[in-house]
């Protein structure tokens, strides 16, 4: 019986290996490109969007011959939204589909995973969705490449307005992991600095459900502003609970650039009402550049565009340090990224600082009227993105302490 | 050779040994195959639980995430010695076994595997919330640990020979375990416990004593996983990851060693190769899992009888 038994472990095992190390017919003069993001659960909809802004690019890139003679071709791969199978995704992107350009994650708690993986295996990434203020700072690395505003940018150009029209006692309400806690300690940093009073923080975990048991500890704080750095589906939550208490009313609101998308905003308008958010996008704002790329996206695929929009622009600045670097080596490709501009992002023309790779982004100030994002003020992209850190520890010497004034 | 480790094993550990030479075996299938090897592993050592001594665990990813944050914890503060690491690994996770299988075994059924279950999610909250261990983000980015002092595990080849000298090892334990009077006193149990006990057997202490070896071969599985992976996230603690693997116990064949190393294996590939295709891959393997406990009970293992071979029985 033994013999039987091992020898069917041999078979199934050989079996198995066959199945899942059976070569992929490879084109010629075909690159690859990998789409890593969620597909479901809670970041859903910014994974989707990622997702088609990359074809949109690679679609257009294509249309003019590709990249060095080659076809683009994209390979998209399900992040589950956890650093484990990120991580996991992210090696069978680079080292079985051996992509040249990596975008993604979408979750910052995967994406810093995911840089540990891009930069042991020197491909280069760009981040379009997250905003944890560690990827430009101590865990950056030479193939990574951000043209997501992160949450010093956000912080920075946020602050301010708040602090000016909006109140100086904030309540800070942020989603307790790696992107929540970074915008809330970033908004804290930047409002106190400014003069704002924060009267009180808390963080919920991801994908709660019941929000309820920290309003009471708002109230009692009895803040002007409340701040609030959720995304996805918590965000949609929290909303219609916050109004359903009364508190949106009560409350002047604002919150991180992500908070939710555009698409989401129609069917929670009223308690959306008056929210103040920055923004480096929205399909209200005039702006030529953004009116013609939203209008190129909606003829593609029948709905507005929105903030992941970064992605197509990430496959556009790839395709032109490629150009300019003449190669696909990685090393050669990303110094040619360093300092380079485009002129036909989704917002104009964008250049990429050399010092942390961020791309210096002019942004907008919105508010939310009727269910739409409108603008309200302009940010210039030098004013928030401060200084580079590279290497250094960007929340050294931060404390949640509450300073009472 | 003798009734622990047939020359069949030794030749099936070889062939495996062997793997990284065959032409399609890049980076990834080996870091792949490192996968399917550790959660092979670790679905055997809980063969030793619900196979053999009929306790199902729901508990069982925190020894294997203990075993990693330990690993993760002294890496991320320069201790590189595997080593140290596994050490580390054994006291905390067998520290933890102790206490939960104290409690665990003291219930039968139902209610053993809902304390381990509440044991593992207290666990799993505290990570979660301790900014000391990274909180949700957990400790990312940890170097590779070292066997010696010059020899860095840092290659998809090195990390996959290290976890094949690990499940060879938890192999030969469950081997001598599962052959010896505490293996047939662990299917007594399973069988008949009250009969156990009049026959003058210390259950609690039998079946504590299994819980213990069952998650200290688990932490060990999970202290490797860091150097494969560079992190450490308690993401790995969840319930979820405990029910994959039962499932890959399921898929094998329970009571059977060989089966769950096939389930866990087979469990991995599976969910690569789907989750590249269909966003909701679990519905593919819940289907693969349904048809397998209607029409093959005994498992993957258990198609050798369908096809007309010799009859197979789970545990003598």
């Amino acid at each position: 019986m033994k013999r039987l038994t091992w020898g069917f472990t041999v078979l199934v095992a050989l079996a198995a290996l066959v199945w899942a190390g059976a070569p992929a017919v490879s084109q010629p003069k075909v690159v690859k490109i990998g789409d890593l993001g969620s597909k479901v659960g809670v970041f859903e909809g910014y994974g989707k969007y990622q997702t088609w802004g990359v074809q949109m690019a690679v679609e257009e890139l294509n249309a003019k011959g590709g990249v060095l003679g080659h076809k683009i071709e994209v390979v998209s791969e399900d992040d589950e939204t956890k650093p484990a199978p990120a991580v996991r995704k992210a090696e069978k992107l680079i080292l079985q589909d051996d992509v040249k350009l990596l975008v993604g994650a979408v979750s910052s708690g995967a994406t810093l995973a995911v840089m540990d993986v891009t930069k042991k295996h020197k491909t280069i990434h760009w981040n379009s969705v997250s905003c944890a203020e560690f990827m430009r700072t101590t865990k950056f690395h030479k193939y990574y490449f951000s043209n997501q505003p992160d949450s010093r940018m956000q912080a920075n150009g946020l602050a301010k307005y708040i602090v000016d029209k909006m109140g100086k006692k904030v309540y800070i309400f942020y989603t307790d992991y790696a992107m929540g806690q970074s915008d809330g300690r970033q908004f804290k940093t930047a409002l106190e600095k400014l003069g704002g009073e924060v009267v009180g923080v808390a963080g919920a975990p991801l994908d709660t459900k019941d929000f309820s048991p920290w309003f009471g500890a708002i109230n009692q704080s009895n803040p002007d502003v409340l701040f609030v750095a959720f995304a996805g589906t918590d965000s949609l939550r929290l909303m219609t609970q916050l109004h359903s208490f009364g508190m949106t009313k009560k409350y002047k609101m604002a919150g991180i650039d992500c908070f939710l998308l555009q698409q989401d905003l129609a069917s929670i308008a009223e308690p959306m009402e008056g929210f103040v958010q920055l923004n480096h996008f929205s399909p209200y704002n005039p702006d030529a550049n953004m009116q013609a790329y939203n209008a190129r996206f909606k003829k593609k695929f029948g709905t507005d565009a929105n903030i992941a929009a970064g992605s197509y622009d990430a496959v556009l600045f790839w395709a032109a340090a490629v150009e300019k670097a003449k190669s696909f080596d990685p090393d050669k490709v990303a110094e040619a990224h360093e300092g380079m501009c485009v002129d036909n992002t989704h917002i104009g023309r964008q250049c990429i600082r050399k010092e942390d790779h961020q791309v210096v982004m002019d942004m907008h100030l919105y508010q939310v009227k009727g269910g739409k994002n409108l603008p309200i003020a302009r940010i210039a992209g030098s004013d928030s993105i401060g200084e580079a850190m590279v290497g250094k520890d960007p929340v050294e010497g931060f404390t949640w302490e509450i300073k009472k004034k | 050779m003798n009734r622990v480790l047939s020359w069949r094993a030794v030749v099936v550990g070889l062939l495996v040994a062997l793997l990284p030479a065959l032409p399609f075996m890049s980076k990834f299938y080996l870091l792949l195959a490192f996968d399917a090897l550790l959660f092979g592993a670790i679905a055997m050592s809980l063969d030793l639980l619900i196979g053999y001594t009929g306790l199902v665990s729901f508990g069982h990813a925190a020894f294997f995430g203990l075993g990693a944050y330990s690993t993760a914890i002294l890496l991320e503060r320069g201790v590189l010695s595997l080593w140290a690491c596994l050490v580390a690994a054994v006291l905390v996770v067998g520290l933890y076994a102790l206490v939960v299988s104290y409690f665990a075994t003291a219930r039968r059924g139902i209610y053993f595997a809902l304390l381990t279950l509440i044991f593992a999610e207290v666990v799993y909250t505290f990570f979660r919330y301790t900014q000391t261990f990274g909180g949700s983000d957990g400790i990312q980015g940890v170097p590779a640990p070292r066997l010696m002092p010059a020899f860095a595990i840092d290659t998809p080849l090195r990390n996959y020979y290290v976890v094949l000298a690990y499940l060879a090892l938890a192999y030969l334990v469950c081997r001598v375990l599962v052959a010896s009077h505490f293996g047939k006193v662990l299917v007594a149990i399973r069988e008949n416990e009250d009969r156990a006990r009049f026959l003058g057997y210390n259950v609690q202490r039998y079946k504590m004593a299994v819980c213990l070896i069952s998650a200290l071969l688990t932490g060990i599985g999970g202290a490797l996983y860091p150097g494969r992976s560079a992190f450490a996230t308690p993401d790995l603690m969840l319930w979820t990851v405990s029910g994959e693997f039962i499932i890959m116990v399921m898929i094998g064949g329970l009571g059977t060693l060989a089966g769950p190393v096939i389930g866990g294996a087979f469990f991995v590939l599976l969910q690569e190769k789907v989750s590249s295709y269909v966003d909701w891959y679990f519905m593919v393997i819940g289907l693969v899992l349904i048809v397998i406990v209607l029409f093959m009970p005994r498992g993957l293992l258990g198609i050798r009888a369908m096809l007309g071979f010799k009859q197979w029985r789970a545990t003598a």
